[in-house]
């Protein structure tokens, strides 16, 4: 069985290289505390949480092979997204990291394929780099936040970029901040519930607000996938659905329930429970699961396509499709 | 075969008395827009009632009726929790609001049951006023917003306040007062209600767990409002988040998953699938029949709903229509 991995997190060698000669990274130092190590600027500390972070191309390679992922789609560890950052500094980091992810898919075009980092703050310029990426360096689409600096996605701004995404069949992959999100910023930050709890309440949110927007009919062959499983949207589908029947304000955009709008995109397997990867699959279609292993934040047991083999409630050609062929036919890889 | 509603509202007749003509009711007015629409005004927030919300017991009653529900096991407006206002105001409108529920239940016993508001924003009142709703009038339990004043329930300030529904034996309803989680990010689609609603449950699961307060209070009786949200299907993620948490620091002594069946959640799901997920991760006997009544998120014929479904079966059904509130409330 092949494995591909869409969600294989990176922070950049730029970065780490500046850090070990004693520089900044567009405004971003690093910084140690104790025995903890944080990547520090524009407002954030990001703890860093796993050594593996730091691995060059070969040892994260080595890692992949351990765990037997054949290739991953790499794209950016999300609390270095610089929406938030003065806009040429912003253009400045994308083009870096994307020079880099493309670097890594040349060098090893059998192993990962990339998806760009975008300076959303300036929708023009992030459709630049988005043509950039994926014309100029190869990559395979963005890899985008449940947010812009306030702005959810449905705001007409956004528009032309997914007319652009698109029109070049490039995949956006929609990513929560593991800590900065909506539980944080409006309840708390106790027993680490901003990543256990709010990173599935921020999946729910966007796959409804895409959805509810009418963007995937304004853009029929949009590719989107969101990570881990959606969060709680298709467990949920049902409640939104009945908003749709009862709320006008919930059917301004769309003429359909949004629960026929949810095999319209795709989902990384990363439900933490087989039961809730079955409800997923009944859900949406085992066409439209992809494995995500959410490297290197997640210890799986064995490995990814380890767990995923070992499932007794999902068929071979599920797992096959869940594995490698659903994002071999969406990546055209 | 009996039904049993856990989840049925009471915009009380005080209230829609005391605003008749204009006049306020503990400072909160209402209004009528363009359309004729009922509208609550406390404060800075405006809030719309549905037709049924004005509806006298007997016109209550006849609407049981004739959607096949026995019991209403009342619980006021979560409009009206009143805990932004003065803690002795939301003490007096609390205590309105319960007594007449309690008039409810002494004209027809048989078909009504109560639950409190109680003035969350001040602990020992609160205490107070659930010890005599309990003791005096003989409520099952209260029901509580999943925040206060911006603290979450696990907040060491509310400790008191879960000891004494667990010696009282009381069954604390969550359920969204005001503005959501999602609020202030979108306020389109409905998503406040259809998302937010949902995440506020999963945090209140969560911070409860994760808090230490279920260990602290191992019979304290809580009943999750809209199927808990996304706990049960979040559950696996949480543990993770458990797992990550050092030793000495963590609060609960198991991952959170172990206690998906330390809780009640009432069956407002919407589709048979969620229904059968809920059932098999929390246990059939902690799921509840609910309706919303009288909102428009309720289904419209709840109880045929749960007869229909295929994959539930006929000791599931009547565990969840009236069986589990029969020996949870002892009706």
């Amino acid at each position: 069985m092949r494995v591909i991995d869409v969600h294989a997190h990176l922070a950049p060698q730029v970065l780490w290289s500046a850090f070990e000669q004693g520089h900044s990274w567009h405004g971003m130092t690093h910084e140690t505390r104790g025995d903890q190590e944080f990547i520090v600027g524009h407002g954030k500390r990001i703890l860093i949480n796993s050594p593996k972070i730091r691995y060059t191309p070969e040892q994260r390679l080595a890692d992949m092979d351990a765990e037997g992922t054949d290739m991953q789609v790499v794209s950016i560890h999300t609390p270095l997204f610089p929406y938030h950052w003065e806009t040429g500094e912003a253009i400045e980091a994308s083009k870096e990291v994307n020079d880099e992810i493309a670097g890594m898919t040349k060098r090893w075009p059998d192993r990962f394929v990339g998806l760009a980092t975008l300076p959303l703050q300036d929708v023009d310029a992030a459709i630049d780099e988005l043509e950039r990426a994926v014309k100029t360096l190869g990559l395979k689409g963005a890899e985008l936040d449940m947010v812009v600096n306030g702005l959810n996605w449905d705001e007409p701004r956004f528009l032309p970029l997914f007319k652009a995404a698109e029109s070049l069949g490039a995949l956006l992959f929609f990513h929560p901040q593991p800590q900065d999100n909506i539980v944080a910023v409006e309840r708390t930050l106790r027993y680490g519930l901003p990543n256990s709890v709010g990173v599935v309440m921020e999946d729910a949110l966007v796959v409804a607000t895409l959805i509810c927007s009418g963007v995937l009919d304004e853009c029929p062959n949009l590719k989107v996938c969101i990570a881990h499983g959606g969060g709680g949207a298709c467990f949920a589908m049902g409640r939104l659905d009945h908003g749709w029947q009862v709320r006008s304000e919930a059917r301004v955009n769309i003429l359909k329930p949004p629960s026929a709008y949810q095999n319209q995109i795709y989902y990384d397997f990363l439900t933490s429970s087989e039961a809730g990867l079955r409800f997923l699959i009944d859900s949406v279609g085992a066409d439209r699961v992809v494995i995500g292993s959410d490297w290197p934040f997640v210890g799986w047991d064995p490995s990814p396509s380890g767990w995923l083999d070992g499932l007794q409630s999902l068929s071979a050609e599920e797992k096959e499709k869940i594995a490698w062929k659903n994002l071999e036919a969406l990546l055209g890889i | 075969m009996r039904s049993i509603d856990f989840h049925a509202h009471l915009t009380p007749q005080c209230f829609w008395r005391a605003t008749e003509n204009g006049g306020d009711w503990h400072g909160i007015r209402r209004e009528q827009d363009a359309r004729g629409r009922q509208i609550v005004v406390s404060g800075t927030s405006r809030g719309q009632l549905p037709p049924k919300a004005s509806w006298t017991p007997e016109q209550r009653l006849a609407d049981m009726e004739s959607l096949g529900v026995d019991i209403h096991v009342v619980s006021p407006f979560s409009g009206f929790y009143n805990y932004e206002l003065d803690a002795g105001l939301a003490m007096a409108s609390s205590r309105e609001t319960n007594d007449e529920i309690s008039q409810m239940m002494m004209s027809w016993p048989d078909r009504f049951h109560g639950l409190a508001t109680l003035p969350m924003q001040d602990v020992p009142a609160a205490v107070q006023e659930l010890e005599r709703v309990m003791v005096e009038l003989e409520f099952k339990g209260a029901v509580i917003d999943d925040k206060v004043n911006g603290k979450l329930l696990d907040d060491p300030e509310f400790m008191p306040f879960w000891k004494a529904a667990e010696q009282l034996g009381a069954v604390i309803l969550f359920h969204q007062g005001g503005e959501t989680i999602v609020d202030r990010r979108i306020k389109r689609y409905h998503l406040p209600n259809s998302v937010g609603n949902l995440a506020d449950r999963t945090l209140t699961f969560a911070s409860l767990v994760m808090g230490g307060v279920m260990d602290a209070c191992p019979d304290l009786r809580i009943c999750l409002s809209h199927g808990g949200g996304y706990a049960c299907y979040g559950a696996g993620r949480m543990d993770r988040g458990w797992d990550r948490i050092p030793q000495a620091d963590r609060l609960a002594a198991h991952p959170p998953s172990q206690y998906l069946n330390r809780f009640y959640y009432d069956c407002i799901v919407y589709t048979e699938q969620a229904l059968r997920f809920l059932i098999d991760s929390v246990g059939i006997e902690r799921v509840v029949f609910g309706t919303d009544w009288p909102y428009d998120m309720a289904q419209d014929w709840p109880v045929s709903w749960i007869l229909s479904l295929d994959s539930i079966t006929q000791e599931e059904k009547d565990a969840i229509l009236w069986k589990n509130l029969e020996n949870l409330l002892g009706v």
